[in-house]
């Protein structure tokens, strides 16, 4: 039951969750040190991070 | 209305799933017992409803509150789109709530039923826990989608018109489910979950997206782009 728990948040992979954290902490570290472009763009650097993040987690199977 | 048709087609989805699971017990170990599992774990499903939404979720701020649900909208979505990604690659087995069914009938076949009169545990613990799996990310999904601008109504009506349709392909039973194409539908369901995600952690962040809401359509097509261009790669050096 834990097992399939942890499987139904994280996934059947690590390198989805570690991919969304690395996401998060770089929009975390960038939105808090406010650079002039990140309200603009910030978004798309989010999505390369998402994007990335699938396409890595569909090579390591 | 994309969030009525992603909660309604991850809803729908996942009840699907349930049901084949309690139609598989109902039909091998008796529809009493099959429910009595379904209805304790729907009553657990409440409870966890009612402590993420009105508890937990009410109580954050509203910016925390949309990068976690941004995460938690991309952890599920991802794993969606990887899944869809893979089966409409075929590098993985379609998806079938059909072949859940059948298989969990069988599984229940080699169980020893109970002594005439007793209950059957083994059969509720199964509808249960399904159920209850299932159901959980019912749960999640539709809480963190009602996190929106729009508030829980749209998330809550695409839920209802889920749980209706399936209520309706349960009464026919178990036909319908070989000619859905579920493993498309969840790969739309990762694209809507993936694109909501990324826009609510954008938001949470104190990004603003060019085009306001319409972002949802550019960052969702570009999760389209991307994985339809995996698909191809995939795809080539699939088993035929």
């Amino acid at each position: 039951m834990i097992a399939q728990l942890r499987k139904l948040v994280l996934g059947e992979t690590w390198t989805l969750p570690i991919g969304v954290a690395v996401t998060l902490l770089a929009g975390l570290a960038l939105s808090s040190a406010g650079p002039d472009w990140w309200q603009p763009a910030g978004g798309f650097l989010l999505l390369a991070g998402a994007l990335a993040t699938l396409m890595a987690a569909l090579r390591r199977r | 209305m994309l969030t009525l048709a992603g909660a309604a087609l991850a809803v729908a989805l996942e009840l699907l799933e349930a049901l084949a699971i309690v139609l598989a017990v109902a039909a091998e170990r008796g529809r009493r017992d099959a429910l009595i599992g379904a209805a304790g774990a729907v009553a657990l499903l409440a409870l966890a409803g009612f402590l993420v939404g009105p508890v937990v979720l009410a109580r954050i701020p509203l910016e925390p509150l949309q990068v976690v649900i941004g995460v938690a909208l991309l952890l599920f979505g991802l794993e969606w789109l990887r899944k869809g990604v893979l089966r409409l690659a075929g590098r993985r087995t379609p998806s079938s709530a059909l072949a859940e069914y059948l298989e969990e009938r069988a599984a229940l076949h080699a169980l020893a039923p109970p002594p005439p009169g007793r209950p059957d545990w083994a059969a509720r613990v199964v509808a249960g826990k399904g159920v209850l799996l299932e159901g959980l990310e019912v749960v999640l999904i539709v809480a963190a989608l009602g996190a929106g601008d729009e508030g829980l109504a749209p998330a809550l009506a695409g839920a209802a018109v889920a749980v209706v349709a399936v209520i309706a392909i349960g009464v026919v039973v178990h036909r319908p489910l070989a000619r859905l194409p579920e493993s498309h539908l969840k790969y739309a369901v990762g694209v809507v979950l993936s694109a909501f995600g990324v826009f609510f952690l954008g938001e949470g962040l104190g990004v603003e997206w060019p085009g306001g809401d319409l972002a949802l359509l550019y960052v969702a097509a570009a999760f389209v782009a991307v994985s339809q261009l995996e698909v191809t790669t995939l795809a080539r050096g699939a088993p035929a």
